[in-house]
């Protein structure tokens, strides 16, 4: 009946390091995110390895790097092979964040932790879901159901919820948002009532946060100042995530005529910004219901920005006349273009860096968050530069023999590319006219497909009564040959333009110098993590009371912090486990399923208590032989519930003999309702004390603490009336 | 198979113990008809309204479905299928003019394009007819209540759980699995199966349902293949816009005109030479839902998901569709096509253009949506050789030449569709609904012949008119969760099992009341009564008295307290306060409260009859004698000629609480005298037959021995229990 449950904190436990942990229910094995750091770090990947070929599923909680950085390496070159599983938000915007995150780095290293394939074939395996869809788990996990719950902090970010049929519910939560705000939802968790077990983070157990409105003045007044000072401003935000929050907040602002910001500019700068702000714009769905609203009814769509100008190039940036505001990944200063463009302008004191989130320890935006500006900053630069020179003789050189080469090989292969080609741009001719000219390679990417053998396409021949279809355009051959020119050159014209970024990047090398910068401009962190502060989370884990707590990601202090909350104020079992250590929150609670025969519910006298009827049952367990229930049998004529697999059917039957019990009393007792109780029945009564006196003082209640209630006073009439009115308040059973 | 009629002999046959077990599907619209799909399902006192729509061939009141029939405030949920105005249009009346009070659900779509297309709705209505039905503040209001929800979402509102699953039709449009109480019930509102340019086939749930309501707008008939279609639409417009004529085709604003357009503008983009004839498409309404369509391309098929990843280009920005605000601003010179609502001709722009473009024999008109009776566009497609028509506006005759074509692009299910469907649920009951009588009738025929002969499926297939319902019974299973304590053990047969049943939303808990407040969230209270009593008496004598009364009896069991105290029953603890004040505590709960009482009964006797307490007081060893001899003396002494005070506050005693347990056991009771003599007796009827009850001797006089022996049995009772006190 019970299941074993056992957690183990791969990354994420103890620290600020990313979340990345195994779950074990029975015999599956499900990863929690699979997060990476801004440098990489191999521990992780270390233990994944030992892991990858266990995992069963992958659960995804947000789009951004720290939440699933290493999947594309572990599929990539770990060879982690199971369905993965998030919300199609997570899906979309996540591939962004890789995008982004590869080609930032590509643009200063060379880069070979994972490609762009790898990125692919991760979001290939992607089983996108919606909130609160449920979706039972095949094979291994056969019993668990896992259902999405809004979390805010990022669109489509996840809490999770692992279901064993009917006995154990287990809460994912890590990073969410209990606050609304502009473009998000807050989380919905004090809707899970008592968890069995709750998976949360401690990363802002001890931080508190400045009102939203104040951090938004900040935010305001800082770009104000520093546009007016005909100074730049650089907002470090991540890619896909958090940057919808600021992009959109921000292009209202500017709508607003009297803001006085018209006259500067706003851009946002990354390698997908024009892919970010279009799948934004498809996804309203998952927004805010104001947001939602907005667009229900006059449908404005919140992402069709009116003054954000999308860049994906410092060459375009340069194009956006400053003074300006930049939006730039990313929020880790580590790579991309917030990182270039901070080496460009933190020497200039009349520039502004706002840096909007905490990112790990170590990294260029937490240093500046910790140490401020003003110094001397040491930095590695890494860059890809075009080659020059005796370089880029010796290049082009290279590049020559190999084509050499190559062509003397391939020779065979290349005209069949091409042969191959007009095939298909001629369509349905089955006389070949090979183009000459064309020898590919070089610059342009090949992106044909190669194949073995002669290209042949059989055409299903459509027929009537009268035989074969005849298709007059099969016919027209004068149309068709200039028409086919057309075509072609169409194709040609696109081409080159799509190889435009390419070429630029082919003949380039990367160097790596280190470098003194003088940090002159203001540094200011203001917080859009968007993430519930600790005070919230207190409040909570009080709400939801959870039957066990296990503790990841964060300083040891904000784990003893929220340690010592549940132990004092929830009664959990807690636990705090440190990196790689293997938990063991195996619950021991019992549970079996028992049909209810009719005879018996007939007998029953139900009580109303809260939202629910109670009733006490003196019944005994009768096991009967199963009769065919087909009708709860789904499509694929599998049994719905696990129990009918065994064809013994336990029922309740009524119970002959009575069997005396204690009196429970049911419900939860307020005095000041209690009050008006009586005063309906013209009794009257007053709080002294804390305790109820009715009958001019001969009678009083009191609650003792919260489940015990006194009743005390002389004997008389309105003893006895009281009492009745006080019974009347419980589900007596 | 069985007839409907037979069916309901049956289920007169069974009479359900449980009225509960009912479940009422009953059609206020679309029962045998097309249009103002509403339909009302009842199950487990939950009811739900399916679709809230009007007849779009009737105008004013007479197009609503049939409210009367139901009582809107009983409703706990409305849910909305698609955004067609037969589907939706008279929500707002119902939401704002009825006493409806429960919530409603639709697509974040369907939200979406409801406010424009009603608005447009009542911008048409307040020029035909006068009695409007809602006006723009209903509508907004309505916008303000609506709550929106997404494929696959299970959503629970009060014990009732529902799932939409996509039904294809038009975007937004939801199958909606409704669960209650374990019953499954799948409501396809309009549906296609078929995979189309931008919509996903309707899925097919992976749960059974038990009761299927499906349209059957298409009956038996079946569509040509998709591709088919496609072409000849293509190769007609092609001829008559290259034969250098007007292309008109009237579609409803929303829904399949998306797919044509899509269509069409693909159509162009791979034959340039036809892109110098423009494309237009007359809708302000269609105009202001394009965005819609640009948004939730999410809810689309893979295809256009793909398009839109892939190539990053959103495929509803179209490239050589104009859209033209009014026919103002169109320019009608030489060859073009023209997309213009509505899609039936029945008035408005398409109608104009009609007019406009028909004697010409170059022009020519492709009709692609489905008709409703009684509009040109289906006597077009119906009588075939119309010859003349008459315009519209001014009611002239006009030769009609141009080209009719019609080409069926209804995204609703044909027969193929429906059986497969069908016959991938295989559904207990069927529920016929949006279909015209002559079109149910025959799909019911096929399907009855289809599943008729077949020995594993049983299947009932009823065809309900508006306002008919359909009654059906479900045993609704009941499951129990054992948890906690109770489920410590493996259970096996014949074990006892007692604890709380907790019924919360259908789901069955069976708990020990320690868990109650753990698994169920119920709290438990323990109430603590404490009483104080006058006593003036040497605490030894109660102390007696008790022993007589109880057997289980503790003194002075709280040991660091110096008074004195006495527990009965390890329930009710004595203490004494004071000389003149005893205190009773207890655990309230109702054994302990009767002993409580009979302990504040024995007080209160020795306060109120001192001599026997001086004589327990005086010679406590004889006590024990004492107090039996006078439980065996008998209460009533008739003989005695002066009763003492004593005595006749016994026989008060007595009577009162005989009159009350006699009154509690019978219906008619009275007191009175034994006609012609002076004994006081209570009259018993308990409708069969008659008894008196004499309070001197307390004889039972009645021609029926059994209830004679009844009454008697309870006379000794009381004046046993009585006496003890």
């Amino acid at each position: 009946m019970t299941s074993i449950i056992k957690l183990q904190a791969l990354s994420g436990a103890m620290d600020e390091s990313p979340p990345c942990y195994v779950l074990q229910v029975d015999e599956v094995r499900i990863l929690l995110d699979c997060g990476w750091d801004e440098h990489f770090d191999m521990e992780i990947i270390k233990e994944l390895r030992r892991h990858v070929h266990t995992i069963d599923a992958v659960l995804l909680s947000y789009p951004d790097v720290s939440h699933l950085g290493a999947l594309p390496f572990a599929i990539g070159k770990l060879g982690l092979n199971c369905p993965i599983y998030a919300t199609i938000p997570v899906y979309k915007m996540g591939q962004m964040f890789m995008y982004d995150l590869y080609q930032s780095h590509h643009n200063m290293e060379d880069f070979d932790l994972f490609s762009l394939d790898d990125v692919d074939a991760t979001f290939e395996k992607i089983i996108q879901l919606k909130y609160n869809q449920s979706v039972p788990l095949k094979g291994k996990g056969y019993g668990l159901t896992i259902t999405p719950l809004p979390a805010g902090h990022m669109i489509g970010g996840t809490i999770w919820k692992i279901m064993k049929v009917g006995e154990e519910d287990i809460i994912y939560a890590n990073d969410f948002n209990h606050k609304k705000e502009r473009h998000l939802n807050g989380c919905e968790l004090e809707k899970l009532q008592r968890p069995s077990l709750f998976i949360i983070d401690a990363f802002n157990a001890t931080y508190q946060q400045a009102r939203r409105r104040a951090r938004d003045e900040k935010l305001m007044t800082n770009i104000l100042q520093t546009l007016r000072n005909n100074g730049n401003v650089l907002v470090a935000v991540d890619t896909a995530g958090r940057v919808l929050e600021l992009a959109h907040m921000l292009d209202q602002l500017w709508r607003n005529k009297e803001s006085g910001l018209l006259a500067y500019s706003l851009a946002l700068l990354n390698n997908v910004s024009y892919n970010v702000v279009e799948f934004a714009k498809s996804q309203i769905e998952w927004m805010s219901d104001k947001l939602m609203r907005s667009f229900e009814g006059a449908r404005n769509n919140p992402f069709q920005f009116k003054h954000l100008q999308l860049c994906h190039s410092l060459l375009e940036l340069q194009k956006v006349p400053s003074p300006k505001v930049v939006l730039a990944s990313s929020a880790d200063m580590e790579s991309g273009f917030s990182r270039e463009l901070f080496l460009q302008w933190c020497s200039n004191p009349s520039n502004s860096i706002i840096i909007t989130s905490r990112t790990s320890p170590g990294t260029l935006a937490r240093d500046l968050i910790d140490n401020g500006g003003n110094r001397q900053i040491d930095l590695i630069v890494k860059r890809r530069v075009k080659l020059e020179g005796s370089e880029l003789e010796e290049y082009q050189k290279n590049q020559r023999d190999r084509r050499d080469e190559n062509a003397n090989k391939d020779e065979e292969s290349d005209s069949d590319d091409d042969i191959e080609m007009s095939v298909i741009s001629k369509g349905r001719h089955d006389i070949v006219i090979k183009q000459e000219g064309k020898q590919s390679g070089g610059f342009f990417k090949v992106t044909k497909k190669q194949y073995p053998i002669y290209p042949f396409q059989e055409e299903k021949i459509k027929c009537d009564e009268y035989g074969e279809i005849i298709r007059p355009e099969d016919y027209k051959l004068a149309e068709v040959v200039p028409e086919a020119e057309d075509n072609k050159e169409n194709v040609v014209i696109k081409k080159e333009e799509e190889d435009i970024p390419e070429v630029t990047e082919a003949p380039s090398k990367c160097i790596v110098l280190s470098r003194t910068v003088q940090v002159n401009c203001q540094v200011q962190y203001i917080d859009f993590e968007g993430r519930s502060d600790g005070e919230s989370l207190m409040k909570i884990l009080s709400q939801l009371r959870p039957r066990r707590v296990v503790i990841v990601r964060g300083s040891p202090e904000s784990t003893a912090t929220i340690q010592n909350h549940c132990q004092e104020n929830i009664d959990a079992r807690v636990f705090a486990p440190n990196r790689g250590e293997v938990v063991d929150a195996t619950t021991e609670t019992h549970i079996y399923q028992v049909r209810l025969t009719d005879a018996l519910v007939s007998q029953l006298n139900f009580q109303k208590a809260k939202d629910a009827e109670v009733a006490w049952v003196n019944a005994e367990i009768v096991v009967r032989k199963g009769q065919l229930d087909a009708k709860r049998m789904n499509v694929d004529n599998e049994p719905m519930d696990v129990d009918e697999e065994d064809s013994k059917i336990l029922t309740l039957e009524p119970y002959p003999t009575t069997i005396p019990h204690e009196t429970v009393f049911v419900n939860e007792l307020k005095l000041s309702e209690f009050k008006q109780v009586l005063a309906k029945s013209n009794i009257t009564s007053e709080f002294s004390g804390g305790v109820l006196w009715c009958c001019n003082g001969t009678l009083a209640i009191r609650r003792v603490e919260s489940g015990r209630v006194i009743l005390e006073g002389c004997i008389s009439e309105d003893y006895y009336r009281v009492k009745e009115l006080l019974y009347e308040q419980y589900a007596v059973l | 198979m069985t007839t409907k009629r037979r069916q309901a002999t049956v289920n007169r046959d069974y009479t359900p113990s449980n009225t509960d077990d009912l479940m009422i599907i009953k059609p206020l619209g679309a029962g045998q008809e097309v249009g103002r799909s509403c339909h009302i399902l009842s199950y487990k006192k939950k009811t739900i309204m399916l679709d809230c729509g009007i007849h779009p061939g009737l105008t004013g009141f007479a197009a609503l479905p049939f409210f009367d029939a139901c009582d809107p405030a009983e409703i706990d949920l409305l849910l909305i299928s698609h955004f067609h105005l037969d589907h939706i249009a008279s929500l707002p009346y119902f939401m704002e003019k009825t006493n409806f009070k429960g919530r409603v659900f639709m697509t974040h779509p369907t939200k979406a394009i409801f406010k424009s297309l009603l608005s447009d709705f009542v911008k048409l209505s307040k020029i035909s007819t006068e009695d409007m039905l809602f006006d723009e503040h209903d509508l907004d209001n309505c916008m303000e209540r609506i709550e929106t929800m997404n494929f696959h979402q299970q959503i629970e509102v009060n014990g009732i759980k529902f799932i939409p699953f996509n039904a294809g039709h038009v975007l937004g449009a939801a199958l909606l699995e409704i669960e209650i109480a374990g019953v499954r019930i799948l409501y396809t509102g309009d549906y296609s199966r078929e995979d189309d340019r931008h919509l996903m086939a309707a899925e097919i749930p992976p749960c059974r349902p038990d009761v299927l309501i499906i349209e059957s707008t298409y009956g038996t008939e079946v569509h040509e293949p998709s591709e088919e279609r496609e072409h000849r639409f293509t190769s007609t417009v092609d001829e008559i816009v290259s034969r250098g004529g007007r292309c008109l085709i009237p579609v409803l604003a929303l829904g399949r005109a998306q797919e044509l357009l899509l269509i069409i503008d693909e159509y162009w983009e791979v034959n340039p030479r036809l892109q110098s004839i423009p494309i237009y498409y007359a809708s302000s309404l269609a105009n202001q839902c394009m965005s819609v369509y640009q948004t939730y391309i999410h809810m689309m098929n893979r295809r256009i998901q793909e398009q839109f990843s892939v190539s990053e280009e959103n495929p509803f920005y179209f490239k050589h569709i104009k859209s033209l605000k009014s026919l103002q601003h169109f320019n009608d010179s030489g060859p073009a096509v023209f997309f213009a609502s509505p899609g039936m001709l029945q008035s408005g722009t398409s109608r104009k253009l009609f007019d406009r473009w028909c004697s010409n024999p170059k022009n020519g008109c492709v009709i692609c949506g489905y008709c409703v009776e009684g509009t040109l566009a289906k006597k077009l497609i119906q009588v075939g050789n119309v010859t003349e028509i008459t315009t519209f506006e001014e009611g002239m005759k006009k030769p009609l030449k141009m080209s009719i074509t019609e080409i069926s692009f209804s995204a609703h299910a044909d027969y193929v569709q429906t059986s497969t469907f069908i016959e991938a649920l295989l559904p207990p009951h069927i529920v016929l609904v949006h279909g015209e009588a002559s079109m149910m009738a025959k799909l019911r025929a096929a399907l009855e012949k289809t599943y008729g002969d077949r020995e594993d499926v049983s299947t009932t297939i009823y065809t309900p008119r508006n306002t008919e319902a359909v009654e059906l019974y479900f045993r609704g299973e009941k499951k129990v969760k054992v948890l906690g304590t109770l489920a410590q053990f493996e259970p096996s047969n014949d074990t006892n099992v007692s604890g709380i049943l907790v019924k919360k939303k259908f789901n069955y808990l069976l708990l020990d009341s320690e868990d109650l407040a753990e698994y169920a969230g119920l709290p438990v209270t323990t109430i603590t009564q404490r009483q104080v009593v006058e006593y003036h008496f040497p605490f030894s004598v109660l102390k007696i008295y008790l022993a007589a009364m109880f057997t289980d009896l503790k003194f002075n069991i709280v040991s660091d307290d110096a008074r004195e105290s006495i527990q009965v029953f390890d329930a009710v603890t004595i203490i004494k306060e004071s000389e003149s004040m005893l205190a009773l505590e207890w655990p309230a709960n109702t054994v302990n409260d009767m002993i409580a009482d009979a302990v504040v009964a024995s007080i209160i006797q020795i306060e109120l009859n001192p001599s026997t307490a001086k004589m327990i007081g005086s010679s406590c060893s004889h006590t024990h004698r004492a107090v039996p001899s006078k439980t065996q003396a008998p209460l009533l002494h008739s003989t005695c000629v002066v009763e003492s005070d004593d005595a006749r506050r016994d026989k008060e005693r007595l009577r009162r609480s005989l009159l009350l347990l006699l009154e509690s056991q019978y219906e008619c009771v009275s007191v009175g005298k034994k006609e012609g003599t002076a004994a006081d007796v209570i009259h018993v009827d308990t409708g069969t037959a008659k008894a008196v009850v004499f309070l001197e001797t307390l004889d039972v006089e009645c021609d029926d021995q059994n209830l004679a022996r009844l009454i008697k049995n309870l006379c000794t009772n009381v004046v046993t229990s009585v006496n003890l006190l």
